[in-house]
């Protein structure tokens, strides 16, 4: 019962804030997705230059490796799939620039 | 000192199979001479360039996987600088870094089985088992990620 109640107050706040957001400006942080390492999360051992599936949703289109703030990927993986895309287009597998 | 290696590189794209398969002995015969083996060979087929080089826009890409020495592959380098049907080549020593890999995988189902075995679960997954709709792999133990570092 207790539970159910403090369940239905949070989700209201939630929506509160998300109006704040659109009306009073920056008052405070919107709401954000908690941000998981995806090599951890989907147990991926070996970065591979070779495999681009992997690698191109870290290149987005101006083709600059995604920063760690922003893809949330942690410090470890980070620094591999940045060997593993400085490898890949040495190969031309991976564009250094958008044309 | 045997090491393994990984070679790529990239055949300009007006070159023909049988030259290609003429490269590939010729690489060949390095290994032999210098005492190392091909482990396994694969070719890509031809793939566009992400980028041009000079006036490339296409590659036929071959991968060798080679045991050998640093030296041997020195050589290889060196040759395939001069070899003007080769636009681009990579050498890149694996054996420790697929150690890693494979120290870490069975790390982590040795201490989700211990985990399993500790719940009370048969140590291996269960097909039809976890949460809705994920692939049936080993996903199950994505909270253990924080245990690893108590350890």
């Amino acid at each position: 019962m207790n539970g159910g109640g403090r369940k239905g107050g949070g989700g209201g706040r939630g929506r509160n804030q998300q109006a704040q957001g659109k009306d009073a400006g920056q008052r405070r942080p919107m709401f954000r997705r908690r941000k998981v390492c995806k090599f951890c999360a989907d147990k991926i051992d070996d970065i591979n230059y070779k495999d681009t599936k992997l690698l191109m949703p870290f290149v987005p289109e101006r083709a600059k490796i995604l920063p760690r703030r922003i893809s949330g990927t942690c410090a470890m993986h980070q620094r591999k799939l940045r060997t593993a895309i400085m490898r890949a287009r040495q190969l031309a597998l991976i564009p250094y620039t958008a044309e | 000192m045997n090491r393994k290696y990984e070679l790529v590189y990239v055949i300009s794209p007006d070159v023909s199979d049988d030259q290609v398969t003429e490269l590939h002995t010729q690489i060949d015969a390095i290994v032999q001479r210098m005492g190392g083996q091909i482990e396994k060979t694969d070719n890509w087929g031809r793939r566009k360039l992400a980028y041009e080089i000079g006036r490339h826009k296409e590659g036929t890409y071959v991968l060798e996987v080679i045991n050998g020495s640093g030296d041997l592959m020195k050589e290889i380098d060196r040759r395939l600088k001069v070899i003007d049907t080769v636009i681009r080549h990579l050498v890149v020593r694996v054996d420790e870094e697929q150690g890693v890999v494979e120290r870490t995988r069975s790390k982590r189902t040795e201490t989700s089985r211990r985990r399993r075995v500790a719940r009370g679960l048969p140590p291996d997954r269960q097909p039809g088992e976890g949460q809705r709709g994920e692939p049936d792999e080993d996903r199950d133990e994505r909270f253990d990620m924080g245990g690893e570092e108590l350890r």
